[in-house]
């Protein structure tokens, strides 16, 4: 009998491209400026920290195809269900599908046998949707990198797991990040923790400052990354009580105390 | 030679082994309420009421294998087109009328091969506004009948009718406290009907064994389902309007039914 509840299956018979690798004939783009081929849209940076209640998620706003900005209000951190965020960076294309793919797996799973897919079990969905892509990444489009995060409703604890392009899960005890700008601000988290205080001791507002520094240096030190000066980035929490928005109201206030702290915006001219 | 008398008494003959099964069933009452839909039953071990999709529940009466399938292939299919379409894309309409319907009518009608489903089945769906409620049953023949304000599934048609005289004119400003009332009541009213309709075929001498023979009516409904409660267990969920999740299902609990359990005891 078939698995009642596998829905990689189903789109298997039914030929969704989602399960299927692109043919190796598929131009590939010429070069970094953009050439012929496939235009694929990329999600630039995104955070995520713990704090004493949860995870906190930042994201900024900018999505980009080479050296276009094809869009500044991109939202890069998804719910996939009541206690799980997705924080995408990569391919659009591709990373929304997986969104759209894992929200319908876990209802599937959970209507059919009337029980929850554990944690360990939706892991092992997204990397096996992360492995799902790789021919396609190797040919230069539609390579994503996601963080899952998760309140973790057995130990009372926020959980974060980032993924290589293969699909390799690791856990991280504090932080992640991924997207363009991920490898720039990567040292940072080391210095915030050994100089300050571990992110899960810290309260909302404290992380959440923390993040935005590091998204703020990320959009300083990588060209696809988006500052706030146009657009507010958006930042997430989960906590036992579920996914929540950070309020605008509460952003404004944030990224104002660090404008503030860091002096004029526009240097003054030589 | 296969003449189409035979096939007139084949048919014939499903539909009389099937209806035996069914006649048992515990009924299940659909009603709308101000804030959404609501299914209600009372079952002995097995849980009756579940969730198709976001906006879809259902419940039915049948061979539990033939249930336990069809809540299968309805579940399945709603998220193959929830995810290659869209949420808004899953309907009763298309799920009941275009999937489950010509695959029972076929399973019933094939004399050589198929397997006739035993199933009465009762679908709700929760709209954006209250235009968009409705309820659709399913017959195990394919036969489909779509409504809004009330419906319901019996093991015979007597008790469907009776279960329906007594919800009356359904009115759709119920609270939800009251809602799950009359379909208790309704339920009551069913199942009593049924079992009726049994002891009257297997004794003649019903009228006179039967332990309510004495009480009027509403009397006897009230002793009826006092006495069902004791043994049973009152299962409702239902699809709230309103909500912050994509899903607008929610299984009553122990707390939300207090109240009538308590009323009825």
């Amino acid at each position: 009998m078939q698995t009642a509840a596998d829905l990689w299956g189903l789109l298997e018979r039914s030929g969704h491209p989602i399960t299927k690798a692109l043919a190796a004939s598929v131009p590939r783009p010429a070069d970094s400026h953009g050439g012929p081929g496939v235009v694929d849209t990329h999600g630039t940076t995104v955070i995520a920290v713990k704090y004493d209640r949860g995870v906190i998620n930042v994201g900024d706003r900018r999505a980009t195809a080479n050296f276009a900005v094809m869009y500044d209000k991109a939202e890069k951190v998804l719910p996939i269900d009541d206690y799980t965020l997705l924080a995408i960076s990569g391919s659009f294309a591709r990373a929304m599908e997986v969104v759209r793919y894992l929200r319908t797996a876990f209802k599937l799973y959970e209507r059919t046998y009337l029980q929850e897919m554990s944690l360990e079990g939706k892991l092992a969905e997204l990397a096996k949707v992360v492995r799902a892509g790789i021919p396609e990444a190797l040919q230069g489009i539609g390579g994503f990198i996601p963080i899952l995060t998760t309140f973790d409703r057995d130990a009372g604890e926020g959980r974060i797991f980032f993924y290589d392009g293969m699909g390799a899960r690791f856990e991280s005890a504090e932080f992640g990040a991924a997207g363009s700008g991920s490898l720039q601000i990567r040292g940072v988290f080391d210095y915030i923790v050994k100089t300050k205080k571990p992110f899960h001791a810290m309260s909302r507002d404290e992380a959440l400052k923390e993040a935005l520094y590091l998204l703020d240096i990320a959009a300083d030190l990588d060209a696809a990354t988006g500052g706030w000066a146009k657009v507010l980035p958006l930042a997430t929490t989960i906590t036992a009580e579920g996914i929540e928005d950070v309020a605008e109201s509460d952003l404004r206030r944030v990224v104002a105390e660090i404008d503030a702290a860091s002096g004029e915006r526009i240097a003054p001219r030589r | 030679m296969f003449t189409p008398y035979d096939y007139n008494e084949a048919i014939g003959h499903r539909k009389d082994a099937i209806d035996e099964r069914l006649r048992e069933g515990s009924p299940v009452v659909g009603l709308a309420y101000e804030g959404g839909l609501l299914l209600l039953t009372v079952r002995r071990a097995q849980r009756k009421i579940y969730e198709i999709y976001d906006r879809q529940m259902f419940s039915a009466i049948g061979m539990q294998a033939d249930v336990e399938n069809i809540r299968l292939a309805v579940i399945q299919q709603a998220h193959q087109e929830g995810f290659e379409r869209s949420p808004d894309d899953v309907s009763l309409q298309r799920l009941v009328g275009f999937y489950l319907s010509p695959a029972l009518k076929k399973a019933f009608g094939d004399q050589w091969q198929g397997v006739p489903f035993v199933i009465r089945a009762l679908f709700a769906e929760v709209g954006r506004g209250k235009a968009g409620d409705v309820f659709y049953t399913l017959n195990y023949d394919g036969e489909f009948r779509q409504s809004a304000g009330a419906a319901v599934i019996a093991g015979t048609q007597s008790a469907e009718d009776r279960m329906l005289e007594r919800i009356g004119e359904p009115e759709t400003a119920l609270t939800r406290e009251e809602a799950l009332n009359t379909a208790l009541l309704a339920w009551s009213v069913g199942a009593r009907e049924a079992l009726k309709t049994r002891r009257k075929a297997d004794r003649d001498d019903y009228d006179e064994i039967n332990p309510l023979r004495d009480l009027d009516e509403s009397e006897a409904d009230r002793v009826f389902l006092r006495d069902e409660l004791k043994t049973g267990t009152v299962e409702a969920a239902v699809l709230e309007r309103r909500g912050a999740r994509e899903s607008r299902f929610r299984l009553l609990g122990k707390d939300d039914l207090a109240a009538i359990t308590r009323e009825h005891r």
